[in-house]
């Protein structure tokens, strides 16, 4: 029987790929059916798949890295270079949104009045919601360092009650911009103003609920004691994951809520 | 130069939170989370609370059939088409006016 002379993780064959890119297939033109078609179904199939695909990919990595032993220094740091490059995407992905939104802001055009916010919009008074969903993200943010700290001095029960309440931070967050968006006088069809607005802070809600699903993923690996006091890198991903959602947050507020006000 | 001692105890405690050896360090983010973290969301709610009751008699804006809002160029693909996701009745017009007629 052979055994690796090398520290890194040559990974087994696997279908969640492949699944993968069809589901991507399946839920973008399906996506553009239902607008011009009318019907559902491929976007249905395509989501059941990248669930499916999300799931058992996760699972595996799961299972390769906390039951098989598999992360090994080397393989966690390319791991973390992982992460960091794919919220670098993320940061392009919502740069493109506040480019549209101070493209269209900085120099209103004349069909909107000339000035911003265009006549006719009135805008959510920044020091009400708004600000409370600032305070609750920041403090997420405090919750989830002191998780990360008890974790590293091997508390356990801090690191659940930390963690726990740092979804509850994050579940209330998503509430309340909830709330906002049915309470908004203004929808995403009224022109610049509303698509930049709902677009923006769309996906950042998008974000969130991801964001807490991945901490929720953590939370129950916690409880089932998958991470050590020197070794839970899911865990510093979900973390560094919902700062950038913060940090995301706090860009939203200043441009869109406070100065686009 | 002469520092505080109330400066130095802050570094040293703010050092000690930041190396991952020291098992001080989830305390002094369990006391930032208790004393200013939730008090300052306390805060705000409090704050929203009031300034939402203090505009809890609705007066919303009359309606102006601008060109430049309610845009309808495609149709939404539910329901009749002319209703946002998030569309309430109550403070969202519709193309040729308010759904509701009071307030």
């Amino acid at each position: 029987m052979a055994h690796q002379a090398h520290a890194y993780h040559m990974v087994d064959p696997s279908p969640w790929p492949l699944t993968g890119a069809i589901a991507a297939l399946l839920m973008t033109s399906g996506l553009a059916v239902w607008f011009h078609q009318h019907s559902m179904i491929l976007m249905a199939i395509g989501t059941v798949l990248m669930l499916l695909t999300m799931y058992q990919w996760w699972r595996d990595i799961v299972r390769e890295g906390t039951f098989q032993g598999h992360h090994t220094p080397p393989v966690q740091k390319g791991l973390r270079y992982g992460m960091i490059l794919f919220i670098t995407s993320e940061v392009f992905f919502f740069l493109g949104f506040f480019w549209a939104f101070y493209h269209a802001s900085l120099a209103p055009t004349p069909e909107l009045g000339g000035c911003w916010p265009p006549t006719g919009i009135f805008t959510l008074d920044p020091l009400e919601v708004p600000l409370l969903n600032t305070a609750v993200l920041l403090a997420s943010g405090v919750t989830v360092t002191w998780a990360h700290h008890s974790m590293m001095g091997g508390d356990r029960k801090q690191a659940i009650q930390s963690l726990t309440m740092t979804i509850v931070l994050g579940f209330y967050f998503t509430v309340l911009q909830a709330m906002e968006y049915v309470d908004a006088p203004f929808t995403i069809g009224d022109g610049v103003y509303g698509a930049t607005f709902f677009v923006a802070t769309g996906f950042h809600g998008l974000h969130v609920m991801i964001g807490s699903i991945f901490l929720a993923v953590c939370l129950l690996r916690q409880i089932k004691h998958h991470f050590t006091s020197g070794h839970h890198f899911g865990f510093e991903a979900a973390a560094w994951y919902w700062h950038f959602v913060d940090v995301v947050w706090l860009f939203l507020y200043v441009s869109i809520y406070w100065w686009g006000s | 130069m002469s520092v505080s001692p109330a400066a130095l105890v802050a570094r040293r405690a703010l050092a000690a939170a930041s190396t991952s050896s020291h098992a001080g360090g989830a305390r002094t983010w369990k006391i930032l989370t208790f004393v200013l973290a939730i008090p300052a969301v306390a805060v705000c709610m409090a704050n929203a609370y009031m300034k939402m009751q203090e505009h809890s008699h609705h007066e919303r804006p009359e309606f102006v059939p601008y060109p430049h809002l309610r845009i309808r160029t495609k149709k939404f693909p539910w329901g009749d088409g002319n209703h946002s996701l998030f569309h309430n009745p109550q403070n969202n017009a519709l193309p040729d006016g308010y759904e509701t007629s009071h307030h």
